[in-house]
């Protein structure tokens, strides 16, 4: 059961255009995912972290065909979903379903909570207005509020309260996969840990399958099994949660653990990444990462490391681990 | 029975709700009294009752309903409009004038009936001296004339009773007022949020279509229809609609540009939601309230347009409209001020009512106000 594969994504790319001039000229590409592949067994929790603008959240869109892929293969419960049409995905959302950020933003104003998580059941064919009523009332209790605030609108509520509501609404379908887009990034610390302790909950009793994309370790490091690191619009490193936090290989990974802040450690040495991360448009030939690693060889300038798996399945991208 | 019930719940269900149900029906309806009307050539309506009944149900299910579900929320702008004295007085007198022209007309007499031994009367309190040419002594003796309750607003050089006038001129005038800018608006409101929601090629195309309305010359297509088919009030308050949306378009489609970014379309969207449930189940409330601004702002100046037209002689001539009797008044200036005074205060006062409520809305809708 554990070993069933429920989503695998294959060499999946996500080039943005970028147009100018007078006649509109294609100038390049912004590579936000620039071939990525990984795959997802059914009731794992894969945590997916990077900087800001790696791409984690093209990736997450992009699965759901909410942006369309430029090129690779996306394979939902082996039926390949790159190429279906909005009708044909129409079906699937019931099964994968999302987890936004901006919990200011998520919620239409000018609906009611109950309306909001209603219109699901109302999409996918639950016309009776009662059994619509009665299903919102047991989702918005089963989060952690009361049936009755389904009448208020989304600005009587405060944020943590309006990640819950997001929850129920993904919930509410009775989804397989929830893609949770840095679901508690948006909150204060004492509220994340409520939040997160109820997704883990909910993924016990609904049986259900998290990509869990965040920039906090941390937070990667409570909720998730596996945990893929993300750099440029590329998976630097993949591995078991344990793997990737005591066996840490790639240097970017490396420069990130290093950067969480202990209090029991007394004395630990920060890996400092020199420069910011290069333009997506024109990525550094080569390893991506060669223009800010502090371990970097002569090779790491001309040739590109593929994603490998040195054991273990701990899958590393890098020219220091080559067989 | 039961069988009954669930056929309509099953319909329901397929067409996507009650509301859906009932619009559908009802244009099923408009158009079989249509067809009706156009080949047992049998006036069931006139052209202007079609749009009323068109633009009254559209106006019930997608106006007055959603109204009175979001009772709160309107509670809400209402206390925060109400604080504005002007609006609420735009409002009063905007009341007065629906007043006015519903129930106005079963209180006057005909607006058209002609009574040439009462012409010329000043309004009530009013006295002016009259010279009249006396065919026996022939001479031109000095005659005072009094105004009188029997015409309180006085009458016009051909006998007709003034206020009678002034009640269906109002009528009018509301009647173009709101049809014109509710197809205006209407047809606005979806090509600009379309043109926005699903962007590229058809985006381009709409806002290339807008441009080209936009330098259109509506006055000279006005003349031109009004010439050729006739004046028509029916025509005259079509041209006004489809020529007046590119504003609303325009307005509408930078509004939900900034919209369409937003996570909970994107929400939606992950929900499975098509895109004319996204555009008419989100696009559209969010954009509501710069629609309500937009449509009150802009029906003062489709009202004078079409007085504008009357003054100029190009109205419909079976209807009595304030720029026809404007038009009347000011040929006798010298000799009867008031025939002219009294529709031209009419329109002044009209137009400033739905300025002032114009307003008020705006800043009771806008947040930044909020205190």
């Amino acid at each position: 059961m554990l070993d069933h594969k429920l989503l695998e994504v294959h060499n999946l790319k996500k080039y943005y255009p970028v147009t100018g001039g007078l006649f509109s000229q294609h100038l390049g590409d912004v590579r936000a995912v620039d071939d990525v592949s990984f795959d997802i067994k059914e009731g794992e929790a894969l945590g997916l972290v990077g900087e800001s603008g790696c791409g984690k959240s093209t990736l997450g869109r992009t699965i759901l065909r909410l942006e369309e892929p430029t090129e690779g293969q996306i394979i939902y419960r082996k039926t390949d979903i790159t190429r279906l049409n909005q009708r044909e995905l129409r079906g699937l959302r019931q099964e994968m379903q999302m987890i936004f950020q901006d919990p200011q933003s998520f919620l239409d104003p000018r609906m009611t909570v109950g309306q909001s998580i209603g219109e699901a059941l109302l999409i996918h064919g639950v016309r009776d207005d009662k059994e619509r009523e009665q299903r919102v009332i047991e989702i918005l209790e089963r989060v952690g509020l009361e049936g009755q605030q389904g009448l208020r609108y989304p600005h009587e509520f405060s944020s943590g309260q309006r990640q819950r509501i997001g929850i129920g609404r993904a919930l509410i379908l009775n989804p397989k996969l929830i893609i949770a887009d840095e679901p508690v990034s948006a909150l204060d610390v004492s509220i994340q840990a409520q939040i997160l302790n109820l997704m883990l909950d909910l993924r016990e009793e609904f049986g259900l399958t998290y990509l869990f994309i965040a920039h906090d370790l941390s937070v990667i490091k409570y909720v998730s099994q596996r945990v893929a690191v993300m750099y440029l619009g590329k998976i630097v490193e993949l591995a078991s949660r344990d793997e990737i936090f005591q066996n840490t290989r790639h240097p970017y990974t490396e420069a990130l653990l290093s950067a969480i802040p202990g209090i029991t450690q007394k004395k630990k040495t920060r890996i400092i990444l020199p420069g910011s991360v290069p333009s997506p448009i024109n990525p550094p030939a080569g390893c991506r990462f060669h223009t800010r690693c502090h371990r970097v060889l002569p090779l790491c300038h001309q040739e590109e490391p593929n994603l490998r798996d040195i054991g273990n399945e701990h899958l590393v991208a890098c020219h220091l681990y080559r067989g | 029975m039961t069988n009954w019930l669930a056929s309509i719940n099953y319909i329901t269900g397929k067409v996507g709700g009650i509301r859906k149900l009932i619009l559908i029906l009802m244009a099923a309806l408009l158009g079989v009294t249509i067809l009706l009307d156009v080949l047992v050539v049998e006036k069931i309506f006139d052209p202007l009752g079609y749009l009323y009944i068109a633009l009254g149900t559209l106006a019930v299910l997608y106006g007055i309903y959603p109204l009175y579900t979001s009772r709160r929320l309107v509670g809400y702008y209402w206390e925060r409009a109400s604080q504005n004295r002007l609006a609420v007085a735009g409002l009063a007198f905007i009341l007065f004038l629906i007043l006015l022209a519903l129930i106005g007309p079963f209180f006057t007499t005909d607006p058209t009936a002609t009574n040439f031994e009462e012409k010329n009367i000043p309004p009530l309190g009013f006295t002016i001296e009259e010279s009249v040419y006396h065919p026996e002594t022939q001479q031109s003796i000095s005659k005072t004339i009094t105004g009188s309750g029997k015409h309180p607003l006085g009458t016009d050089n051909k006998g007709r009773d003034l206020l009678a006038m002034i009640v269906s001129g109002a009528r009018i005038s509301l009647q173009v007022g709101l049809l014109a800018t509710g197809i205006a608006v209407a047809l606005g409101t979806l090509i600009g949020v379309t043109s926005a929601y699903l962007g590229g090629k058809i985006d381009n195309i709409l806002m290339r279509f807008t441009d080209i309305m936009m330098t259109f010359p509506f006055f000279l297509l006005l003349v031109f229809i009004v010439f050729i088919f006739g004046p028509n009030l029916a025509f005259i308050v079509l041209v006004i609609g489809l020529t007046g949306w590119t504003g609303t378009a325009r307005l509408v489609r930078s509004e939900t540009l900034s919209l369409r970014t937003r996570e909970f379309i994107m929400a939606a969207k992950a929900l499975g939601a098509s895109d004319s449930r996204i555009i008419l189940a989100h696009l559209v409330p969010n954009v509501i309230s710069l629609i309500i601004v937009i449509a009150t702002l802009s029906i003062p100046g489709v009202i004078l347009a079409e007085a504008g037209l009357s003054f100029i002689g190009l109205g419909d001539p079976s209807v009595t409209s304030w720029g026809m009797v404007l038009r009347a008044g000011q040929q006798n200036l010298d000799t009867a001020w008031w025939v002219a005074v009294a529709p031209g205060v009419m329109l002044f006062l009209t137009v400033l009512a739905f300025n002032f409520m114009g307003d008020g809305l705006r800043d009771a809708f806008d947040p930044r106000s909020a205190v």
